[in-house]
């Protein structure tokens, strides 16, 4: 299967420190991708690399087998979505006009939203779960709450591949379990391929196909879950003893003191 | 409703109110006449009034009001902050120093027809937005935090510039600088106007074509980078043509208060948060309000003009703060 995206040699760094050292990965079209790391690895630097927010020092992406960079912005955010860790809303919008902002790619200069946009932003708001939050102000609902309107919002641009920085850090376990699941809903209905970074080990494990381990600005590890989250590669990652367990056919982690 | 019909609704309603107010600013004055007798069969007076004093001042008016209405709902969403307006940023500070030191200097000769003190107003509003923007830029990237505080400082720092020379001048530049400091749309005839309209117009219409994406930038620099916004470019082109626009304005009539800061709030309490909608609708809210503040000013104890500042921060603040009290949500951030 041809890759979706493909990262050769990514070097990256914020003034003079190097947070990428040469990263190269491949992602086939309509996986979903968990990035795992400790604090500090290059994970969000990597995501935001990969949607096109920042430039790389050296190396380039492919988006099917073209380089990326050489579409401009507004065509770039038709194919792939952003959801960030930390969420601004500098003004009180409600939550459908926060939403249709994700169809400012398909929208001219001077032009006002069409029935076909709201019609997209009805069906996401329904496909996520949040019709009853539309006329909401979104400074006037939860942080869950928020992540779901987020997700919407990315939904409405029709992106091929969605990429999120830690989705469920501030969600309680229920609505981690219903974005886990909307996003594989996503992945299986819509073909969207789906990178996220995640601390979660648990949801890591439980719901993303492939994994990879990012450690010091280099890829540590890669591939299926199973092969990947093992005692051994966890413990050198998050530098503290992890064990591994499987029950019921089910991949347990336990950190130990 | 969908937001064109919003906008269409809101933005011909406050162009009602503003034909409404303005018509009432050219009946109203010491001088009592009628607009429609004056110029169908007015004597010479009447009609010198109207056409060389009150129409000039109410267009005035509506020129500072809508551009310092528009301009501070533009820095307020660069800024991400409630509080920006020309005023935060110095640019006010920077027009009354450099209108002082004219006054103080006695440069009395204009070129191109602008007087000296405008030009110099104009002149130093301009380089103090360059400086503010040159010191809160870390990285290539404007820190708004910084920018902010170096706006403040830059305000501080003139004001005792502004006293200091205030100290040393005699009694009638003092008196000519307070009055210069207080903000008066004195103006006669057309000469001002349309030379402020060479910045005022451009700059006002590069806010206009920016307002869809003012919302995405309102989603934080990432999420507007990843929706095709070219973030820094916006940032550049906002804090320019604010700047143009308002060192503009306020080296005609001095800073006037207040209407860059409350006028978009009270919009937005209104109308919802859409920039697409507040920006243009600014514009004509804002010139309303100044037109209105001024006719207050000028008949309120007639003959005596009160400075229409004073109108503007007793008017606005009041009813601010009661919209404030009455609307205790989350309408404002």
């Amino acid at each position: 299967m041809e890759p979706i995206i493909e990262c050769k040699d990514i070097e990256f760094s914020y003034n003079h420190a190097q947070v990428l050292n040469g990263i190269s990965i491949s992602i086939n079209k309509g996986d979903m991708i968990g990035v795992l790391g400790a604090n500090g690895a290059g994970k969000s630097t990597l995501l935001k690399i990969i949607t096109g927010i920042l430039e790389p020092k050296s190396g380039n992406i492919r988006f099917k087998g073209e380089k990326l960079l050489t579409r401009n912005k507004r065509e770039i955010a038709k194919i792939i979505a952003y959801i960030p860790q930390d969420q601004v809303f500098a003004f009180p919008f409600t939550v459908t006009e926060v939403i249709l902002l994700g169809r400012a790619p398909y929208i001219g200069r001077f032009e006002f939203e069409r029935d076909i946009d709201r019609d997209i932003c009805s069906r996401a708001m329904e496909t996520v779960g949040i019709s009853h939050l539309q006329h909401k102000l979104i400074t006037a609902i939860s942080a869950g709450e928020r992540q779901l309107v987020s997700l919407a919002r990315a939904l409405v641009q029709q992106p091929e591949v969605m990429i999120l920085d830690e989705p469920a850090t501030f969600l309680d376990v229920k609505n981690k379990t219903s974005l886990m699941k909307i996003l594989s809903k996503l992945k299986i209905e819509n073909g969207i391929t789906i990178i996220a970074a995640t601390h979660d080990i648990f949801s890591a494990l439980w719901h993303f196909d492939n994994i990879k381990v990012l450690k010091d600005g280099n890829i540590y590890a890669e591939g299926k879950t199973e092969d990947v989250i093992t005692s051994d590669i966890l413990s050198h990652v998050y530098d503290i003893n992890v064990t591994v367990k499987k029950e019921n056919g089910k991949l347990f982690v336990f950190p130990e003191d | 409703m969908n937001t064109r019909r919003k906008f269409l609704i809101s933005f011909a309603s406050l162009f009602i109110l503003w034909i409404v107010i303005s018509v009432i600013g050219l009946h109203s004055g010491t001088y009592k006449l009628s607009p429609l007798d004056t110029i169908f069969n007015g004597d010479e007076l009447s009609k010198s009034i109207l056409y060389n004093i009150r129409l000039p001042r109410i267009l005035l008016a509506t020129l500072a009001g809508g551009t310092l209405a528009v301009t501070g709902a533009a820095l307020q969403a660069l800024f991400r902050n409630p509080l920006a307006s020309p005023f935060t940023l110095g640019i006010s500070g920077g027009a009354s120093l450099g209108a002082l030191l004219a006054i103080r200097l006695g440069l009395a000769a204009g070129v191109l027809g602008f007087s000296m003190v405008t030009l110099s107003a104009f002149a130093f509003s301009i380089v103090t937005m360059l400086f503010v923007y040159s010191v809160s830029k870390v990285g290539g990237v404007v820190a708004t935090g910084r920018l902010l505080l170096a706006g403040v400082v830059a305000n501080f720092l003139y004001s005792a510039i502004v006293l200091f020379i205030q100290f040393f001048s005699n009694f009638t530049q003092s008196l000519q600088s307070m009055r210069w400091i207080m903000g008066s749309l004195d103006v006669v005839g057309y000469g001002q106007i349309i030379k402020t309209l060479i910045f005022i117009v451009p700059g006002c219409l590069i806010l206009f074509s920016l307002t869809k994406e003012m919302n995405i930038f309102g989603m934080g620099d990432d999420v507007a980078s990843s929706l095709g916004v070219d973030v820094r470019r916006l940032e550049r082109k906002i804090y320019f043509a604010t700047s143009l626009a308002a060192g503009a304005i306020i080296a005609v009539t001095g800073p006037i208060g207040f209407i860059g800061l409350i006028i978009p709030h009270i919009l937005r309490m209104i109308l919802g948060a859409d920039n697409r909608i507040i920006v243009p609708c600014s514009f004509l809210f804002g010139a309303s309000f100044l037109t209105a503040a001024d006719t207050i000013s000028r008949t309120v104890i007639s003959p005596v003009e009160i400075p229409v500042g004073i109108i503007t921060a007793a008017i606005g603040g009041i009813f601010f703060l009661w919209l404030l009290m009455k609307t205790k949500k989350e309408v404002i951030v």
